[in-house]
């Protein structure tokens, strides 16, 4: 609506200006502490000023946290569980959204009786406290000689993240004109035909949406990563907490934020350049979209 | 429903195509059946079992509820719960809907002050705790940078005094999902008539009247939207408090989902675990489930 | 022998009955129309037909042949929808050519094809463009097009002209109305606008709650309706129909209206027999506005004028006619007359009833009065 206020440059829109400045600061300031520190020297943090920039800019840390950092015994850094996060995100989300597109399809176009609870039971998946399934999925794990792998992580991701994909891909087509479907199976084409030639190609925005969904979801989980995967599968959210949060030794601040940044880095890269998708989905995962 | 007689008459072809969507849809459902539900009822039964270290089927009734009740940590833990709850809670939905009324008056940068306000959403919550763990650190951190900016008598320890620790991880979690309930309100305010603002000045309301009488009981849906989501996150809180306190000093920062996961993987009560996952479970069925099911009532075309 | 073939159809969703046995039967090249507000399930017989939809009851043959259980693609039949439905991810030609890829035709009868339809539809020029891209009036051609394309036996149409705004869909009607006749193909057409009824048609039928209330050629179903709400929905402005009277006058019946302080009479020509057995009964007279002139127009080569003067209530001028209101039988009457004739509201105005157009409904069964025989009109 955006109706209220006029143009006009007063005392009242200065002060407006002034107040979203200030809490843009404020949402700004942990980032940039993160990043100076990252870049000074453990001498500078001791001595200088946390909000000072570096006096002397050094890349050491993020070299360190990145090749040599000791988590746990083994002092090689967090590029290992880096390649593991990426290991585990990308066929995660391949398949749990590959899998939401279809149930989405036919929730939406082959409708049968009893759609409302398959998709009920769906939905209520993607609010349960994990910690109900985290016993028996372990166990599962285990006989399955997944414990301890990111194969283990990547099923686990898959199986939680049918919900929220299903739920996307299900509004999405709910949207999607019936006489669209109607019209392609009086022009003969079947259930596969229908989906690929003319759903699919019209779905890159609910594709954006669920991949960006999946992949912060999944790059971001710490609950699953450090109850299913110890030691050299860990995705790089248990490795980080590792590395802050042993107690042995000098506290490298600087190591732990340039850590910290490399670990943050691919998903706010990915909501600077689609920010939009990155909100939808936030939407559409709360209200019903 | 085709009658028998038509069924008769169909094709191998076209008897393949009236299965293939459930066949499509078929793995998911298998899936979710098990790994959720299946396990949902696995871990229930645990919780009313006598297992320890490795799961027990012998039934033990109320006594693993009973044990669970009586801990000292899972009283922390609900007391914390609810502390935590109410103020992230309040705090978001204040300070977002603060900042989405502010941004709706046709401000200039809107976009970018938005993307700013939003992106800790991005984070890991291990990335929030740990640069807010440095940031509130009481030697180097917030505390030594007012010191060496002349305000020598602040003092900031919250963040290991058992007392205070709790409030630090409000502050962190308030800077994660602030932007996001502002989104919501923004979104909300955006899909308000913007003829009956306008019918409103006419009438002569001063700006702050027009939004404290007209726009926001319009609000209301996503008052509990925001409300639903919010409660569901606290309740599943996790990695923001073992990333900034570990759950310290001592037992001060526990909730149930830390308590659950010690009691799982560290203390080997599987039994206890099970039944404080069992009651969270509970929480937030009763809460979502009401919410789904407005939701999703109302008839689609 | 008939070329489509409707047999008592019936449909029901859960225990609420839409369709309550349907028979209709047309012929090779004929236009049938579904006409009938919305809710009569003109909408769920042309998809039952199209296999969209499947029947409770009953059977359609196409051409001889019991349709009800072949799949949509398997039938022959195709469809232009009310939305266009063009697929958005093709371009025109693709969306054009998708049912012949579907059916297996090689790309170089496809293409053959596809610019054949083009050319016939004006739209050479648009064939690698996108649906986002072109205007109401080209998605609606394209959606012809893709009908077209596939020379199918049978052709539904579902309200295909709603969409566009009013002087395109008068445009649009004519063009369909002469591609029928240049390919004299068999079409189903599903319209809730009695005009679009009247200009298209071969055969009309009009539905209501799920029933046929009607099923003839246009001039048929305009003249001879054979219900009131036949009579009613048919035509605009619709038929008067005026609470009357049927008396008894030198042996033969005639129907009396109230007017305002006198009585019009005028004898029944049609249904003659039959109105003998309704003497001092209540009935319901349908007079069209064109069969209520001023005198110097009525015309009096075929018909049988009988004058009435009566007080004028309203004058409404639409530049070729001059409607007059005025009243009878407690009701609002329209009559047709030539512009620029003296005729004032507030005055008196003769009116000329052309009797052997008047049809009389029974009030309670609201159905026509009829001859056992029909009458030669």
């Amino acid at each position: 609506m955006s109706a209220v206020a006029g143009r006009r440059f007063t005392l009242a829109r200065a002060l407006l200006y002034t107040i979203l400045l200030l809490f843009a600061v404020v949402y700004l300031m942990p980032l940039y502490v993160m990043l100076t520190t990252s870049f000074k020297t453990l001498e500078e943090i001791h001595q200088g000023n946390m909000l000072a920039l570096p006096g002397q800019w050094t890349l050491a840390p993020w070299r360190e946290a990145w090749g040599s950092a000791c988590i746990g015994l083994e002092c090689s850094g967090i590029h290992g569980y880096f390649f593991n996060s990426i290991k585990i995100v990308v066929p995660a989300v391949l398949i749990s959204g590959l899998l939401g597109a279809f149930n989405g399809y036919v929730l939406t176009k082959w409708r049968f009786r009893g759609h409302k609870i398959v998709f009920g039971l769906m939905l209520f998946s993607c609010f349960i406290p994990f910690q109900i399934i985290l016993l028996p999925m372990a166990r599962v794990l285990g006989i399955l000689h997944l414990a301890n792998s990111t194969a283990g992580l990547v099923l686990v991701h898959i199986v939680y993240g049918i919900g929220f994909t299903t739920l996307f891909f299900r509004n999405f087509y709910a949207a999607f004109p019936d006489e669209l479907v109607r019209a392609a199976k009086l022009d003969g084409a079947g259930f596969f035909t229908l989906f690929f030639r003319i759903l699919l190609p019209a779905s890159v925005p609910i594709i954006v949406v669920t991949v960006i969904w999946q992949f912060t979801n999944v790059w971001n989980d710490f609950l699953f990563g450090v109850s299913f995967a110890s030691g050299d599968s860990a995705p790089i959210t248990v490795a980080l907490n590792n590395l802050v949060n042993s107690s042995t030794g000098v506290k490298a601040y600087n190591v732990n934020m340039a850590a910290a940044m490399v670990a943050a880095v691919p998903t706010l890269i990915v909501y600077v350049l689609a920010g939009k998708y990155f909100l939808r989905g936030l939407m559409s995962g709360s209200v019903k979209g | 429903m085709p009658n028998a007689a038509s069924r008769r008459h169909m094709g191998a072809r076209e008897r393949l195509q009236r299965w293939l969507p459930k066949l499509v849809l078929s793995p998911s459902c298998v899936l979710v059946l098990f790994f959720v539900y299946g396990f949902i009822a696995w871990t229930s039964y645990i919780s009313f079992s006598d297992s320890g270290m490795l799961p027990d089927y012998t039934w033990a009734g109320l006594r693993q509820w009973t044990r669970l009740w009586q801990s000292w940590t899972w009283g922390i833990a609900l007391h914390n719960i609810w502390v935590f709850g109410l103020l992230y809670i309040v705090a978001c939905i204040l300070l977002g809907l603060l900042l989405a009324i502010l941004l709706d008056q046709r401000i200039r940068a809107e976009g970018v002050l938005r993307t700013i306000y939003l992106y800790p959403m991005a984070l890991s919550f291990i990335v929030t705790g740990t640069a807010w763990q440095w940031f509130l650190n009481p030697g180097l951190g917030l505390e030594k940078t007012m010191h060496d900016l002349g305000w020598q008598s602040f003092s900031f320890h919250w963040l290991i005094d058992s007392k205070m620790a709790i409030y630090t991880v409000v502050i962190a979690a308030v800077w994660q999902a602030t932007g996001f309930v502002m989104a919501m309100f923004l979104a909300g305010l955006r899909g308000i008539d913007g003829e009956m603002i306008k019918a409103a000045q006419l009438d002569g309301a001063p700006i702050w009247k027009i939004y404290l009488r007209i726009i926001v009981p319009q609000l209301r849906p996503v008052f509990l939207s925001a409300v639903v989501v919010l409660a569901h996150l606290a309740i599943k809180s996790f990695d923001l408090i073992v990333a900034m306190t570990g759950g310290g000093p001592g037992n001060a920062t526990a909730v149930p989902a830390t308590f659950m996961y010690s009691y799982a993987f560290s203390r080997n009560e599987m039994g206890i675990a099970a039944a404080s996952a069992v009651f969270m479970l509970a929480v937030i069925a009763a809460l979502i489930i009401p919410y789904l099911y407005s939701e999703l009532r109302e008839p689609r075309p | 022998m008939s070329f489509l073939h409707i047999h008592n159809v019936h449909k029901r969703f859960g225990s609420t009955p839409v369709l309550k046995g349907v028979d209709i039967a047309i012929a090779q090249g004929d236009f049938l129309v579904l006409v009938g507000p919305s809710g009569c399930g003109k909408s769920t017989l042309l998809n039952m037909i199209a296999g969209l939809d499947t029947l409770s009851d009953g059977e359609l043959l196409l051409d001889g042949v019991r349709i009800n259980d072949l799949p949509p693609a398997k039938r022959d039949i195709a469809m232009v929808f009310q939305s266009y439905a063009l697929y958005p991810s093709m371009t025109v030609a693709g969306n054009i050519g998708f049912g012949l890829e579907m059916r297996k035709v090689p790309r170089k009868a496809r293409r053959e094809a596809i610019e054949r339809v083009a050319r016939l539809l004006q739209i050479e020029n648009l064939l690698s463009r996108k649906p986002s891209q072109l205007s109401g009036g080209q998605r609606q051609r394209v959606a012809m097009g893709r009908a077209l394309v596939r020379e199918p036996q049978l052709f539904l149409f579902d309200e295909p002209l709603s969409n566009l705004d009013a002087k395109l869909r008068v445009d649009m009607r004519t063009e369909i109305k002469q591609l029928h006749q240049r390919l004299r193909t068999t079409i189903v057409y599903v319209t809730h606008d009695q005009i679009e009824a009247m200009t298209l048609a071969t055969r009309i039928a009009v539905m209501r709650g799920g029933e046929l209330q009607q099923l003839g050629t246009p001039q048929q179903v305009y003249d001879d309706p054979s219900n009131l709400f036949v009579a009613g929905f048919m035509g605009s402005p619709s038929m008067n129909l005026i609470p009357g009277r049927v008396v008894e006058r030198d042996g033969e019946p005639w129907v009396a209206l109230d007017a305002e302080e006198t009585q019009v009479l005028l004898p029944v020509r049609r249904d003659r027999d039959a109105l003998r057995q309704w003497y001092d009964r209540e009935v319901v007279v349908g007079l069209r506005p064109e069969a209520i002139t001023d005198p110097a127009s009525a015309d009096r080569r075929e018909g049988d004028v009988h004058e009435a003067e009566l007080p004028v209530a309203l004058v409404e001028p639409t530049g070729a006619d001059l409607y007059v209101v005025t009243s009878l039988g407690g009701k609002r009457i329209n009559a047709r007359m030539r512009p620029g004739g003296a005729v004032e509201p507030g005055s008196a105005a003769r009116f000329a009833f052309d009797v052997t157009r008047m049809v009389v409904f029974d009030p309670d069964s609201e159905q026509r009065i009829r001859s056992p025989a029909p009458d030669p009109a």
